[in-house]
Formats: C-alpha cells, structure tokens, sequence
C-alpha cells in the first residue's frame, strides 16, 4: 500500500511548475529532442471541465494531466453559472461535473450523451449504492432524486427504466447532509430533524437559502414533528407544499429564523460567530467550524440524512480523439487517487476500495469505517483538520448511506416550490 | 414603449443639451448656418454606441422578450407561444374566492416587485440624505480640483474591492461577537451585544445606503461644481441669507445632478439581489432573487416575464423621474 | 493676512463642519472593511470570522500562491485589463453620444432609453439572450469578446448620464467664438471643450473601470473558458473560505489608495511645470 503524501506549500508550488513541464515536455517533443514517452505527449488532448469547487481543484486536475498525459483544464463556477453553463453551452466543455438532481433538466435537454460502461475499466467496482440504489441490502432507498433513477440510459441518451449498459453520469464523489449545531449553546444532542423548529433555538436557527434543499430539510422536521405526512418528501404534491410552507411562515414571522444562508463559507461563518445554534449544514462545513476551534457537532437524525451524489458526464458534442480522452479522465477519477483527495475532504467516492489504495490505513478507518482517528490527519492541502482521537460525526459510510430519507431533487412541482419559497422569504 | 416622446420635446429649442443663453436673433442666424456647416453631425457620433448596443443589447434583449412567450419544458422552452408564463405572474389561486385564504391577495410576484420598490424609494432617499452633503462639501468647500477627486476617489475605493468579499465581511462587523457590537459595549453604550445590527430591516437599510450613497455624490457633484459662484456671491451681496442661497439659487441648479444620481440608485436598487442574502440573511424575496431562483432551474421564459415586468417598473420610475426633474430640460 | 471677520471665521466653522461629516462619511463607507482587514491578518488556524486566532501574515503569503480553486492570479489580470478596455470605451462613448445629444437629432428618444436599457435589464438573462444568440451563430463567447460587450453595455449609462450632467447648462459661447476665428471642429473640441469636460470623462471612465471590475452576472454566461475574478470568487464560495479573501481584498484597497496618493503627486507636479 503507498503511503499518501501529504502535500505541503511546498508541493503545491510543484504542482504549478509540473504543470509548465507539462508544456515545455510538449515544447520538446514538438522538437524532436524528446527522449521520455513522446506517444503520451503527441496523443496529448486538451480536455475542458467544469463544476463546482467540490470537484473543480487544480491539484485534482493537474495531477489527472500528468497521469493522463492529456492536458485537462478545469474550470471551477458557481452553482447558477455551472447549470446554466451546462444547460446552453455543451460546445463549452468536454466534461461537465455535475450532480443527479440537476439531470432531470439535463438529460431531456440532451446536451450529455450517453457514456458506455463496457469503456469504463473500473465500473464493476463502482458500488451498489448508484446502480441499485442500496448501498447493502439492507439500505433505504431514499425519496427523491436518488442516483439510480437518474443513472440508466439507452445508446441515445435517453433515460430507461431498469439497468442497461450505457449511464447518463459516471458516479463519483457524494455524501449525505444533516444538522450542524453547537453543543454549548444546545445543550443537548440533537437527534432529530424536528430540532430545527424547537422553540428552545428560537432566534439562532438557519437553514440553507435554496428553494429545492431548504423545503427538504423543512419537510424532514416537520414530519419528523408528526404535522405534516408527506407522500414523497422528494416529489411533494401541491397541498403538502402549500401546507409546509404555510408553517414556516408561521414560524418566520415568531422570529425563529435568524438567517438563510446560500455559501458554505456563510454557513461556517454563522456557526463561528455564534449567531446561530442549530442550521442545515454540510459535513465538511462542520470540519471547517471545528478547525476553528469551535465545538461543532453533525448530527446523525434517527429520520435520516438528505444524500446527494455528483459525477462526470461527457458533452454530446465530443467526439473522436477528445472523447478518448474524456474517457480516459473519467476512468481516472475511478483510479482511486481522486477519491483519496475527495476523502480528505470528507466526501466519499463511488468506488471505495479503489481509494483506500491511496489511503493511509488511518486516514481510511477514520473517513470511510467511522473509527476514532488513530492520529491528527490533515486535509488535502496540509492543513490538520482532524485531532488524534475525534470520531466522525455520523459513523462510518455505510451507516449514514444505509439510513437516506431523501435525496437532493428537482421536484416535478418546482415552479410551485420556488413561489412557495419566495413567499415564505418575503413574510 | 421606447419611443414615448417626452412632452418637452417640442417646445424646446435647440439641441437636447446645451440650453445655452439664447443668441440675439441675428447672430442666432449665423450661429445656425455655422453650425450645420461646421458640426460633426452627430449621426457619426451615435453610430459606434448604436452599433455596439444593437450587437450586445437590443438584439439579445429581443431574445428575452421572445422567450418569455415559450413554453417552459423539463430542460428548458419550446418555441410553442403561450401568454402561460405572463398569467402565472399576475394570477394567484383563489384571487376573488372570498372562501380562499388568497382572497383579495395580490400574486407574490407582484407583491414582491412592490417591496422591492418600496426598499428602494426608502433607500434613495437615505442616500440622498447622506450624499448631498458630501457633494456639496467636495464641490462649494473643497476649492482645487485635485482634491476634490482624490476625495470622491477615497469614497469609491471600496468598490474596487469585489463586493462578493465584502459581503463576507458584514457578519465580523455587524454580527453579534462583531466589532461594532464590541466597540458599542466598549463605549458603555449596549450592555449585551446586540442582534438587532445583523440581518435586520435596520441593517439591510444601512447597508445598501453604504453600498450605493457614491453612486449619487457623482453626478450631484457634477451640477454643483458648475454653479457659477459669482451669482451665490452676488445674491449674498445683496443680503440673502446662506438659507436663502440654498433654496433660491443652490438647490434648483443641483437638481438635474438629484436626478440623475437617483436614476443610478433606483435602477441599482430594484435590480439588486446579492446584499438581500448577505446582509438580511435571505429574509426577503427581491424581484432579482426570483430571476435567480427560476433561472438557476431552467425556467427561462418564466425569468423572462420577471425581467420584463422589472424593467417595465424601472422605465416607468426613469420616466417619472424624468418628469419631475426634466433633466433633458435642463441639460 | 486677511482679518478675521465674523464672515470668515463662519466660513470656517462650516467649512470644519463638513470636514469633519466627510471623515464620518468615509468610516461609514469603510465600515465593513475594518473587519477584513484586521481578519486578513488571521492566524493560520482561524477563519474569516472573529474570534481572531493569533495573529500572522500566513493568509498574506497564500496571495502570492496557485491558489487550490480557479486561478486567483490569472483571473485577477483579465479582470483588471477588461476593466481598463471597458473604462476606455465607456470614456470614448459617452463623449461621443453626449456630444450628439447637444443637438437635436431624429431618434435622439429611442437612443436615450435604448442606453438606459443596459442599466435595467437584468444581467444573468442578458448573458443568456446573449449566449444563445452566439451559440446559433457558432460564435464561442470569451471574456474580452461578449463579456467586454456585455460590460459596456452596464456601464455606458452610467457614464452617458454623467456626460449628460457636464454638459447641462454648457457654455457654448467659447466654441462658437472659436469657430468664428476660424478654428476647425477638431482644434474647438480639443482646445476648448475637451479642457472643460475632461473631469467629467474621468469619472465617466471611472464609473466603468469600477462597474465592469465587480461586475459578475453579466459575465456568467459570457466569459468562455477563463474566469473573470468575481467568477472565480464566485466559485471558491463552494468550499471553505479563508481570510486570503480578506487580503485580497486589503491589498486592492491599499492599492488603489496609493494609486490616489500618486495621482495627487503626479498631478502636483504636472501642474507645477505647466505654470
């Protein structure tokens, strides 16, 4: 097993320079001069990539360039620029980064095409939990966009009932949001979604200002109150609609909100500063409050957590050498050091065992099985996030992927939602 | 709606600009027959603007307008013209059922255009409560013409910091363990910190003055820097009072600057989106942040009516403006 | 010396008075970034909210380094020279459109509104009418193509308006007598109004260096392949934030103030010699 390196400033710094080696090789062999594998470089293809920050990181893809040996360019965006840039420009992009509650916008509009599975070498290792929806036999399924509806397409990339060869998205990085709250100034564990609406936090509540997440997280505490039965929390009907957020107004104008937050530096920031006690959160947001010396708990909600899973799809437009190589990348991404990275993050990755390579047997115990840290581990750029002996909130993978309630989802009552929303926002 | 003529336009002589002190008649003759003789014509002078505008405006505005008569589809629109998209602005459930808890309730979009505008108007008004002094200050106290853009510079400095930093920066100021709080429990003026800074109707206020007060000291400062200061000394010759060169002689030349820079403010104002969420923690909808919300998914024609009936708000406040203060008038 | 009269000593006090309102002004304009500044000098350990965690130019370094998402540096410059090109074509527009606005001319309303229509329509749409447009064409958008574009479009009302504010009650007389001397257009233009209006152009182009610089829906769509820096800010508010935001910020704002100080120095000079 290699040890993982941990990289320093130093490295980093080496990253850039390996990145312009990259280009003066690529000078060389133009040349004629070059003496080291000039078949990589002649063959070299440049492959455009966007998504979120999640994803998008230069140590990610320059390091995807030097084992690819193809040069990939990521770009990182916003959340309303990536889906819009998605949407309309697919000539924009080779690889598209993206998540499987956008794909019920996405694949009507047909700008992905269809990815072959028998292309990708690692797909068997890809595990259970986007193919059949169940991570182990026993796991929920979970309401709303979960992966699986989204994942099987037909050759012309449209969506099919059951498994077939070829997927709208290779599965990649994901995992499961809940509450954040300060034990301090909570006094007590929080186990339960219906907290959020505790009066006890009148005042030092949050949640996230997103109409689709904002009204899931609304939903799991208010069923988890007994107010409210919902059919499907990830398809809410009308009536349900109407009535959450009725409530919520209710609550709003009693003063229960402090604020909606949109980034996930906001929400660190409200936690830090203490305006709030208890908000929707995500879980490398709690590493972050901890890492600043804050106590920060990620509450495990007997109800569930709410998934969410992101991946790399290919632009209908790529043909060729370049879909070669966009291939290559997207098989790369399974290879197991990305998912070391993403780990590092606290994200999980859709082939587990392909990452523990690159992890060390501490790191891995303490990411992926929930065991105490058996030392101080450090995030993908070197700074330590984790204090010898911390346990992760939430245990381990299969515990919190076992126990879904609902997956992020673009509702078939959006519109409704997102006015729903905005009056709620206005009371 | 863009070739409403306004009234003054017939009446008024001469160019749009340039109200010069009219010419005795003969000379006025010759003043014409130079001009059309000599002038660049201003067809040569419009056309780069134009041209630009047409290529990066007009046409993709006429994009808007069109999509907001397609169908919103799973994935985008389809060029099937429906007036679907314009009924779900303006009709609400239940609108007339005295049976339904929408009885007599306006359509949340159109509520929400309405506190978008009622923000603004309170907020112009505080800018200009704030700004006017510092114009008048930068143009009748500050003499050199050095200092008095080095000063406005000072003032327009935070802007050249990208307000997406700024933003993060409201919560250690205004939040509850900010600076502010402490310097007021410092002062021994606040014995508890207090919430009320942060995410308040108070806060959103302030800081939307803070962010755009600038925008109106410019073009106010401009109209008062050209004020001839031999009329303010003739009239405090002839004994009017500071109070009296203010209102009689000061304030009315001021006002196409007033204008203008409240032509700056309203437009930002009811096009704004980003402070709401930063400043006021999310608790409101502006009209921006429904064009967000619809747009982030996919439901362009629907962003479109919003864009459409926020602009057609803006037009008719420019116009307004405009008729108060006939800039055009006056220019 | 001139006596202190009851007059002058008045114009004293007020003129301290509004002094004294200017520096409160530019602490209420300053406000917010007090906290940054002092949290950009966070220690390694904290983050972008107080409590402060020691204290340390740490975040400071981080400025000068690749950073993990986007691409600071780079995104900075095209920032910076699409900035500068936007401040320059906005400074030449509208010169050119408040020149022709002096006289009459057929469709001078049409244009009117139409250069005002830049300033209300909302920006993440126009880049999308815009985009979809290119796209038909086949047309890939970049930043210094549609985003220059889009940008000019934003800020040429806001320098037009302030052209239009110059040249209010504008003294003609200058130029006729000029012209009458015989002097062509283009010696009238530069050696009489151009003197007379080049503050006005300043803070025309300035408008528009400051607008394009922050600008950040417009360019969604438009920027092709390399982000603009509120982009790539934009991006970065993904992840965890850290207080080299904040130095950023800090820098830019030193920056321009010592570009303020030698414009005062610089123009001292100049006007010094020109004497």
């Amino acid at each position: 097993m290699t040890m993982p390196k941990k990289p320093t400033l130093h490295e980093m710094k080496t990253g850039l320079s390996r990145r312009r080696f990259v280009l003066t090789t690529a000078g060389a062999a133009a040349a004629g001069t070059m003496t080291g594998a000039p078949a990589i470089v002649y063959g070299a293809e440049t492959i455009r990539t966007i998504g979120l920050g999640v994803s998008i990181i230069n140590q990610i893809q320059s390091r995807a360039s030097k084992d690819t040996g193809d040069k990939i360019r990521g770009q990182a965006l916003g959340y309303g620029a990536m889906v819009g840039k998605m949407l309309n420009q697919n000539d924009q992009y080779e690889v598209a980064e993206g998540y499987f509650n956008d794909m019920d916008v996405l694949v009507p509009a047909k700008v992905f095409q269809a990815i072959d599975t028998k292309r990708i070498k690692d797909w068997d290792k890809v595990s259970n939990l986007t193919k059949t929806g169940r991570l182990t036999p026993g796991s929920s399924l979970g309401d709303g966009d979960a992966p699986f509806r989204h994942l099987w397409v037909d050759k012309d990339a449209n969506p099919t009932k059951g498994p077939s060869r070829y997927i709208s998205m290779l599965p990649g990085w994901h995992n499961a949001d809940s509450i954040g709250y300060n034990p301090e100034e909570t006094g007590r564990k929080i186990e339960s979604w219906a907290e959020l609406f505790s009066p006890d936090f009148k005042g030092k509540v949050a949640l996230v200002n997103a109409p689709q997440i904002g009204t899931m997280d609304a939903a799991m505490g208010v069923e988890a109150m007994g107010l409210i039965k919902f059919g499907n929390k990830g398809d809410m009907t009308r009536p349900e609609i109407d009535k959450l957020i009725a409530f919520l107004i209710k609550k709003k104008k009693e003063g229960h909100f402090r604020a909606f937050w949109e980034t996930f530096g906001q929400s660190v920031n409200l936690m830090v500063s203490g305006e709030v006690a208890i908000q929707s959160m995500w879980s490398p947001a709690v590493t972050a409050v901890k890492a600043e010396g804050v106590p920060c708990i990620y509450a495990s909600p007997k109800e569930g957590m709410r998934g969410w899973h992101g991946g790399c799809a290919i632009s209908a437009r790529v043909t060729g050498k370049k879909l070669d190589a966009a291939y290559e990348y997207l098989n790369w991404w399974l290879d197991g050091w990305a998912g070391a990275f993403v780990a590092r993050q606290g994200y999980y990755m859709s082939a587990p065992e392909s990452s523990k390579k690159h992890l060390s047997k501490e790191e891995w115990d303490f990411w992926y099985l929930g065991k105490p840290a058996a030392k101080e581990l450090t995030d993908p750029f070197g700074t330590p996030i984790v204090k010898k002996g911390e346990i992760r909130d939430g245990g381990s993978y299969e515990a919190r992927f076992k126990n879904i309630a609902v997956w992020n989802s673009l509702m078939k009552e959006n519109d409704y939602l997102v006015k729903g929303w905005t009056e709620f926002l206005s009371a | 709606m863009l070739q409403t003529a306004p009234p003054h336009a017939k009446r008024h002589h001469g160019g749009l600009i340039g109200d010069q002190p009219a010419p005795p008649p003969q000379e006025a003759a010759r003043l014409k027959k130079s001009k059309r003789d000599q002038t660049v014509h201003p067809g040569w002078l419009v056309a780069p603007a134009s041209i630009w505008l047409i290529v990066f405006l007009v046409v993709p505005l006429i994009g808007i307008v069109v999509f907001s008569f397609w169908t919103p589809v799973r994935g985008g629109m389809t060029p099937d013209f429906t007036f679907i998209n314009f009924g779900n602005f303006f009709r609400q459930d239940g609108f007339f059922d005295p049976e339904h808890r929408n009885f007599l309730k306006l359509s949340i979009f159109i509520t929400t255009l309405w506190t978008t505008f009622r923000f603004t108007v309170t907020v112009m008004v505080v800018c200009l409560i704030i700004g006017y002094p510092i114009a008048f200050f930068l143009a009748m106290q500050v003499k050199n013409f050095k200092w008095q853009l080095a000063l406005f510079l000072v003032a327009m400095v935070p802007f050249w910091t990208s307000y997406l930093i700024r933003a993060v920066a409201w919560l250690p100021m205004l939040g509850r363990r900010g600076l502010f709080n402490k310097m007021l429990m410092n002062l021994g003026i606040i014995d508890k910190p207090s919430s009320f800074f942060l995410y308040s109707e108070f806060g959103y206020t302030m800081a939307l003055a803070q962010l755009y007060v600038v925008l109106c000291v410019g073009p106010i400062f401009f109209s008062l820097a050209k004020i001839d200061k031999d009329i303010i000394e003739a009239a405090r010759d002839m004994g009017a009072s500071n109070f009296q060169v203010f209102r009689e002689i000061i304030l009315p030349l001021s006002l196409p600057g007033v204008a203008i820079g409240m032509i700056f403010l309203f437009v930002m104002l009811m096009g704004e989106f980003a402070t709401a969420v930063v400043v006021y923690g999310g608790k409101t909808s502006t009209t921006g942040t429904v064009i967000l919300n619809y747009y982030a998914t996919a439901n362009y024609p629907f962003a479109a009516v919003n864009a459409i009936m926020l602009m057609l708000a803006m037009m008719i406040g420019v116009f307004f403006i405009l008729r108060v203060v006939d800039i055009r008038k006056e220019l | 010396m001139a006596r202190w009269t009851p007059r002058r000593t008045r114009a004293l006090a007020v003129k301290t008075g509004f002094s004294i309102y200017y520096v409160l002004f530019i602490v209420f304009i300053f406000g917010p970034m007090i906290a940054m500044f002092a949290l950009s000098f966070q220690g390694r350990r904290g983050g972008t909210s107080f409590p402060m965690r020691g204290f340390s130019t740490y975040w400071w370094e981080k400025l000068l380094e690749p950073s993990s998402i986007g691409d600071l540096q780079g995104a900075l410059a095209r920032s910076l020279i699409l900035a500068l090109v936007v401040m320059v074509i906005t400074a030449l527009f509208s010169t050119m459109l408040a020149m022709a606005f002096r006289q009459k001319f057929r469709g001078s309303n049409l244009l009117f509104y139409t250069v005002m229509l830049g300033l209300m329509v909302p920006g993440v749409l126009l880049s999308l009418g815009l985009a979809t447009l290119m796209r038909q064409i086949g047309i890939p958008p970049a930043w210094w193509s549609s985003g220059l574009g889009v940008h000019v479009v934003w800020t040429l009302p806001f320098g037009f308006l302030v052209m239009m504010a110059v040249f209010n009650r504008f003294d003609s007389r200058l130029e006729e007598a000029a012209r009458d001397m015989g002097a062509s257009e283009w010696t009238v233009f530069r050696e009489i109004t151009l003197p007379l209006i080049l503050p006005g152009i300043v803070a025309a182009g300035l408008f528009g260096f400051t607008l394009s610089y922050d600008e950040f829906a417009r360019t969604t769509l438009l920027s092709g392949e390399y982000n603009t820096l509120p982009l790539d800010i934009n991006a970065s508010m993904t992840q965890r934030i850290r207080p080299t935001l904040f130095a950023l910020g800090t820098a830019s704002t030193l920056f321009s103030l010592c570009l303020i100080g030698l414009f005062i120095v610089v123009y001292t000079i100049l006007y010094r010699r020109s004497r």
